[in-house]
């Protein structure tokens, strides 16, 4: 079986067959050899290798943080890339939590580092700044609201 | 016990080995945590916001009659610094466990305990005595004490409300997000401002005495490694005392001072800077036990919340100041759900997978099990982590054995991130100060390539499937098939 890997950004391929892995980078780094598995225990060239996976794409090996996709090389679909939002910024929520405080209002001027929106997880508050001066096109956050990282808060144009 | 995560399971264990029945408050987001789970019995509170649970002294109490407890131990934070709460308690027959109101009252209010410290004889850092209460005010204190200064707010703790301003542009916004975030944290916002001591050491004195006059020290815990005023390694003893060997005594000496002054009793913990020549300035008490309070019961011995509840209810602390000795060495991480390459962030979430490190040495106290969702209205501790050996290098060594078993997925935590400290060499040869890991960002090495690790994750994400056919087969392998096409 071949698949196509991506490790914190970097891609390669691994290819298994019966217990002989191949992993190839694509900075040229390859690793060959035996290996067997038993649950989340993994004996490659005779080293122990303990891997668990978190959330997402998070897997830790030995308690260290990667994040990996593993996928079929036959499911992959030439993309259409996302379009480009020219000019547009979007302020996401830099961590999960609480909206506390909206500062600005659609329509407003704001200069870059000016604080946009307030957000407070586990008792840490966090002011999201604008990173360039431009106009508020946009308000998502709402007061007293959840939001997930990543969550769109304010839209600068 | 009116409190939750992992001192509220502290505190479970310590009433059940004394054969005490156990009853933890709860809010809606803590229904299924592992304190309710152990305890005998729980009471509901109120909604997952802490303003409508666990800082309500009126819902804590009616939870504290419908159970028919004798005795609240507040833990620390929420209620546990609150004078009226320890008067409500008084008022409605529970004891609190822990100091006098009025002891409470005097140091509570940090800028009340200077005063009081400057009366008992102990150093302090120079600074405003009163609240701020206008901006103006604020600039003039920051000018006539020179930048930098900190923010600090003045019913405080645990760095909140707590901002460094290094010159007067930053002042205004500094002053209004302190002020803002103490007002969330204590319901108080009022801000005072200090002259910033340069990389300095974090030393604190524990200490411990009963309500018929008798009061001593524990000795010390360096806290020096902390991120955003928030300590992440806690030791005892301090590294600092092995060049200093006088200090311990004369800084539990000032300690003692200022608890009596107070009128202080039960557990206590006084807090000061240590400059690099070995002078000590009064920092504030916290009139509660403390997150690192296992450091000192390892080095020790004794079991302070087992005295909390002794002393409580009216017993004498039987412990002469002679008798107290110091044993070895220990040291804390706490861990946290955040992610250090992210300016530790918080990250709440899911807890998928947990295995916990045990073996020779080595204490946790834990607030999580796996399948657990980490709440996000509350403070980001998981647990802490706690070794202990014979020597400094020892516990250190025992202390990354335990960290390097300990397996935490599904929420970024902190725990890699320990071990890349406890290997530093300034750690090692315990050089340290507050300003420790700022200085440690900038020397830390870049992420170590490892593709044969690479290559081991790969294999069972691949394999991932067959992997959990495997280990599940009591469900028959077509069963398994069948479940992972609907997750699909």
């Amino acid at each position: 079986m071949t698949r196509q890997v991506t490790v914190d950004g970097r891609s390669g391929r691994i290819e298994i067959e019966g217990s002989r892995l191949r992993y190839e980078r694509e900075d040229g780094v390859v690793i060959e050899g035996e290996f067997s598995l038993a649950g989340s225990s993994v004996l490659l060239n005779g080293r122990s290798y303990r891997v668990v996976r978190g959330a997402g794409q998070e897997v830790l090996v030995n308690g260290r943080r990667l994040s990996m996709a593993v996928f079929d090389p036959r499911d992959l679909r030439p993309g259409l890339g996302a379009p480009r939002n020219h000019g547009r910024q979007e302020i996401t929520a830099s961590m999960p939590g609480k909206v506390i405080r909206v500062l600005v209002s659609p329509g407003d001027m704001v200069e870059e580092g000016q604080g946009l929106v307030v957000v407070e997880a586990m008792k840490m508050q966090n002011e999201m700044k604008s990173p360039k001066a431009g106009r508020v096109a946009e308000v998502r956050a709402r007061p007293d609201a959840t939001v997930g990282a990543g969550e769109i808060l304010v839209v600068v144009e | 016990m009116a409190n939750r995560g992992e001192i509220a399971v502290r505190v479970v264990r310590a009433l059940r080995e004394l054969g005490i029945a156990s009853i933890v408050t709860y809010s809606d987001a803590d229904r299924g945590s592992l304190a309710v789970r152990l305890a005998d019995e729980a009471a509901p509170i109120g909604p997952s916001a802490s303003s409508e649970s666990y800082l309500r002294i009126d819902r804590v109490l009616e939870a504290a009659e419908r159970h028919g407890a004798e005795a609240i131990h507040p833990g620390y934070g929420f209620l546990s610094e609150n004078a009226e709460f320890a008067e409500a308690c008084a008022a409605a027959g529970v004891v609190f466990i822990g100091p006098p109101a009025d002891a409470i009252r005097k140091l509570g209010s940090k800028t009340a305990a200077r005063k009081l410290a400057i009366a008992a004889g102990a150093p302090v850092v120079p600074g405003t005595e009163h609240a701020l209460s206008a901006w103006e005010e604020a600039r003039d204190a920051a000018n006539a004490l020179g930048y930098p200064v900190l923010l600090k707010a003045s019913a405080g703790g645990g760095g909140k409300g707590m901002r460094r301003v290094d010159r007067e542009s930053e002042l205004q916004a500094a002053l209004r997000e302190a002020a803002s975030e103490a007002g969330r944290a204590f319901g108080n916002s009022e801000v005072y401002i200090e002259k910033l001591v340069n990389e300095p050491r974090h030393i604190e004195i524990q200490i411990l005495g009963d309500h018929h006059g008798h009061l001593i020290h524990l000795g010390e815990r360096e806290c020096s490694i902390q991120r955003r005023h928030q300590k992440v390694i806690e030791e005892c003893p301090s590294p600092f005392m092995a060049t200093h060997p006088d200090l311990r005594e004369s800084m539990g000496q000032a300690a003692v001072r200022v608890a009596q002054a107070a009128g202080y009793a039960n557990a206590g913990t006084v807090e000061f800077l240590v400059d690099r020549d070995g002078k000590f300035f009064f920092l504030e008490v916290n009139t509660r036990l403390q997150v690192e309070h296992p450091v000192t019961e390892l080095a020790t011995g004794l079991d302070l919340v087992e005295w909390q509840l002794k002393i409580a209810a009216g017993a004498h602390l039987t412990l002469r100041q002679n008798e107290v000795s110091w044993r070895g060495s220990a040291i804390e991480c706490r861990i946290y759900a955040e992610d250090p390459d992210h300016d530790f962030i918080p990250a709440p979430g899911k807890i998928v997978h947990l295995s916990e490190p045990a073996g020779p040495g080595v204490r946790l106290d834990s607030g999580i099990f796996e399948g657990w969702d980490v709440p996000l209205e509350y403070d980001s501790l998981l647990a802490k982590l706690a070794a202990w050996g014979p020597n400094r290098e020892t516990a250190i060594g025992r202390l990354d054995r335990a960290l390097s078993e300990y397996v935490l997925a599904g929420v970024r935590n902190n725990i890699a991130f320990f071990r890349e400290v406890l290997a530093d060499q300034e750690f090692r040869e315990g050089r340290l100060s507050t300003s420790f890991l700022d200085c440690f960002f900038k020397r830390r090495g870049k992420k170590e390539d490892d593709p044969e690790a690479e290559a081991a994750a790969a294999i069972v994400i691949a394999l991932g499937s067959r992997a959990a056919v495997a280990v599940r087969q009591e469900n028959g392998a077509w069963l398994e098939v069948g479940r992972e096409d609907i997750l699909r």
